[in-house]
């Protein structure tokens, strides 16, 4: 078990002018399961892959424990290595998948025997020890990927999407048992996704990447309750929060014909030489008040989930799905209105995100 | 130390037999499915096909089996005869034919060989290996395949002669130990049917070069290996230009024995055919072997796409 740490490791693909990881600083605690999330191209895989040993860092260093192994070949890092594609040999059984690494490393059979055994009981392969990937399911071949980074007791577990492959149900249920798994042994894993759901539930914390660049690392809660940017504010988040951009007028933002009260500290300082404010609020955090009470709202759709439904509106004033303009809200199933009903929704001052327009960033 | 993990005994998405099942539904559907079934014109011309395919060997094995005047007869004779042994002895006596096959065994094996190990380390290089000047030193690999064979004879012949090989079986097997087609074949292999991800978990699992290219690339790269193991011995086995310049009568391969079969005034027809069956049996042999690895080859590559 060891900490990481990025100390402003940087990654430039050849012919590419812009970094794919750009100056990234974190450090990732020992026993931590720090989840990497962000969009297609973010950076998230290489950072993973520079620590790793399977990318070059060009500029800065990374560390593991108390060791630089910004040079060092994947070989001499002590960690080990889940593929979104589980990259499982395909002429060897699963027993001798798992137990490759350490015949390489010169464990004697004995223990190897015993660490295979040991991580297939706990994955609850020890029926398809025998067997070869092509015999097994997904769902298999993805625990058979975990049981070959278990058995070699790494210091660090890297995991670069390894659900990607698996259909919903599976990867909800496969997910709740890494996480508990990792947390038992206790090691300290990386974990890359795109999926914020995913994020949110697994990591201990979670850093959120755009274009190479660390938006924000902290806490599922905090990242939530507090996001850093527009960017995160957006991305974390299902559905992802309202963002509007209004003009700032006496006592809030106007939106459409309507105006939502931003306290006057925040609105000078958000709208400080523009005159306009960004303001974020989650589908949760509206309420549907009655006639004249709130912002008015055209519904556009309703989505019925049986536990929430949810409300795709337009407020009054604005053009439908110009700029994404729309508003959603999450409500009681129970009582949904109809598509082309107006209604009235009222946004809880403490709920409100206010960030600044032109650098994107939350203001408090 | 257990660990149990909430719902691992439900993880499984269906059962192995009913998984197995499954598979085998599906492989059933496909072949007796409408879109698999084979129509009477199918039928006619895979017939046709394989019978002139197979005629020219057939025809060697009656006309290995019948005397000159037999053969030359009108209509000439469309089944095997009794003279068969005979003509293989013969043969066999006027031309070192025993010698020869075991010379081929040999050349055409060591060929065979050599140009599979270092045609898929080489394909391996090319085609999984970052290094400067990879696509310069392919696009030379490949432009040999453009230089004619008889261009390079004269030189190659003096490098033999320097050496005190000629009349040496190792003239006509160093100098084919690799083939830029080979290197070529295998790289595009091996571009297509081992996936990066692969050979970087055995990079991860604490593999060298050389060990990731034994435990991991060899076996994924079996049956294009295979494949191109047959092409090579049955190229090898079938050479005559080079050998027949290299080597003399008295330490033959079997194609420059049985140019010793065919030359007289009167060139014996049976006894010329009766010694190219027995060339060829080794080669038939090969193929059984090797046939089931060759199919697997083409079709895993079809599938790969």
């Amino acid at each position: 078990m060891a900490t990481v740490t990025f100390e402003q490791a940087t990654r430039i693909y050849p012919r590419s002018d812009r970094p794919a990881v750009d100056a990234l600083d974190l450090r990732i605690e020992d026993g931590e399961l720090l989840v990497v999330v962000g969009p297609s191209g973010c950076g998230k895989s290489t950072s993973l892959r520079m620590l790793a040993g399977l990318e070059e860092v060009d500029t800065g260093a990374i560390r593991i424990g108390d060791r630089d192994v910004t040079d060092a070949p994947p070989k001499d890092r002590d960690i080990a290595m889940v593929f979104q594609s589980y990259a499982l040999y395909p002429h060897m059984t699963v027993e001798q998948n798992m137990g490759f690494a350490l015949r390489l490393a010169g464990v004697g059979k004995a223990e190897i025997a015993q660490r295979v055994a040991e991580a297939a009981r706990i994955l609850d392969l020890e029926d398809y020890l025998q067997r070869r990937p092509k015999a097994l399911s997904g769902g298999q071949r993805q625990r058979v990927a975990m049981g070959r980074a278990i058995v070699r007791q790494p210091q660090v577990f890297l995991m670069d999407e390894p659900l990607s492959n698996l259909d919903a149900k599976l990867r909800v249920q496969t997910r709740t048992q890494i996480a508990a798994l990792v947390r038992r042994l206790g090691t300290t894993t990386v974990y890359v996704t795109h999926d914020q759901v995913e994020a949110m539930t697994m990591g201990d914390r979670v850093a959120v990447l755009k274009d190479g660049l660390l938006q924000q690392c902290d806490t599922p809660a905090t990242i939530y309750e507090r996001p850093a940017n527009v960017f995160v504010a957006g991305f974390i988040g299902s559905p992802a929060m309202n963002i509007v951009t209004g003009e700032a007028v006496d006592g809030g933002v106007r939106v459409g014909t309507s105006v939502l009260p931003v306290d006057r500290d925040r609105l000078s300082r958000a709208s400080a030489g523009t005159g306009r404010v960004t303001v974020g609020f989650r589908p949760e955090c509206l309420d549907l008040g009655g006639p004249g009470d709130g912002v008015p709202v055209v519904v556009d759709v309703v989505e019925q989930l049986g536990s929430d439904a949810y409300l795709y509106t337009t407020p009054e004033g604005v053009q439908a799905g110009v700029g994404g303009s729309g508003v959603v809200v999450r409500i009681d199933p129970r009582q949904v209105p109809v598509p082309g009903q107006t209604v009235w929704l009222r946004t809880r001052e403490d709920s409100l995100h206010v960030f600044d327009p032109v650098t994107q960033a939350r203001v408090d | 130390m257990t660990i149990t993990l909430p719902g691992t005994g439900t993880t499984e998405v269906r059962p192995v037999g009913r998984a197995a099942d499954g598979a085998g539904g599906r492989a059933r559907k496909g072949r007796g499915g409408k879109s698999g079934k084979a129509g009477p014109v199918t039928y006619t011309v895979l017939t046709l096909t394989a019978l002139v395919s197979i005629f020219p060997l057939y025809w060697t094995v009656v006309a290995g089996s019948h005397t000159n005047a037999e053969l030359a007869a009108s209509p000439p004779p469309f089944l095997p005869n009794a003279s068969l042994f005979d003509n293989f002895a013969a043969a066999l006596d006027q031309a070192p034919i025993g010698k020869a096959i075991l010379n081929s065994v040999l050349v055409s094996g060591a060929i065979t060989v050599g140009t599979v190990l270092f045609c898929t380390l080489a394909g391996f290089a090319f085609a999984k290996l970052q290094f400067r000047g990879r696509g310069l030193l392919l696009a030379l690999v490949v432009g040999t395949m453009m230089v004619p064979t008889q261009l390079s004879v004269i030189p190659l012949f003096m490098m033999i002669a320097d050496l005190q090989w000629v009349n040496q079986l190792q003239a006509v097997i160093l100098p084919t130990l690799v083939s830029a087609f080979g290197v070529f074949f295998m790289r595009q292999y091996l571009i297509s049917a081992l996936p990066n991800e692969l050979l970087e978990a055995g990079r991860v699992d604490g593999a060298s070069t050389f060990r990731i290219f034994w435990s991991i690339v060899v076996p994924v790269a079996r049956p294009a290996m295979a494949v191109l193991a047959m092409l090579t011995f049955l190229t090898a086995w079938n050479e005559f230009f080079w050998p027949i310049i290299a080597l003399t009568t008295a330490n033959p391969t079997v194609q420059v024995a049985l140019a010793g079969l065919g030359s007289g005034y009167v060139p014996q027809q049976s006894v010329i055919m009766a010694g190219t069956l027995l060339g060829t049996l080794p080669v038939l042999v090969v193929f059984t072997i090797l046939g089931k690895q060759i199919v697997g080859g083409i079709m895993q590559g079809a599938v790969k796409g």
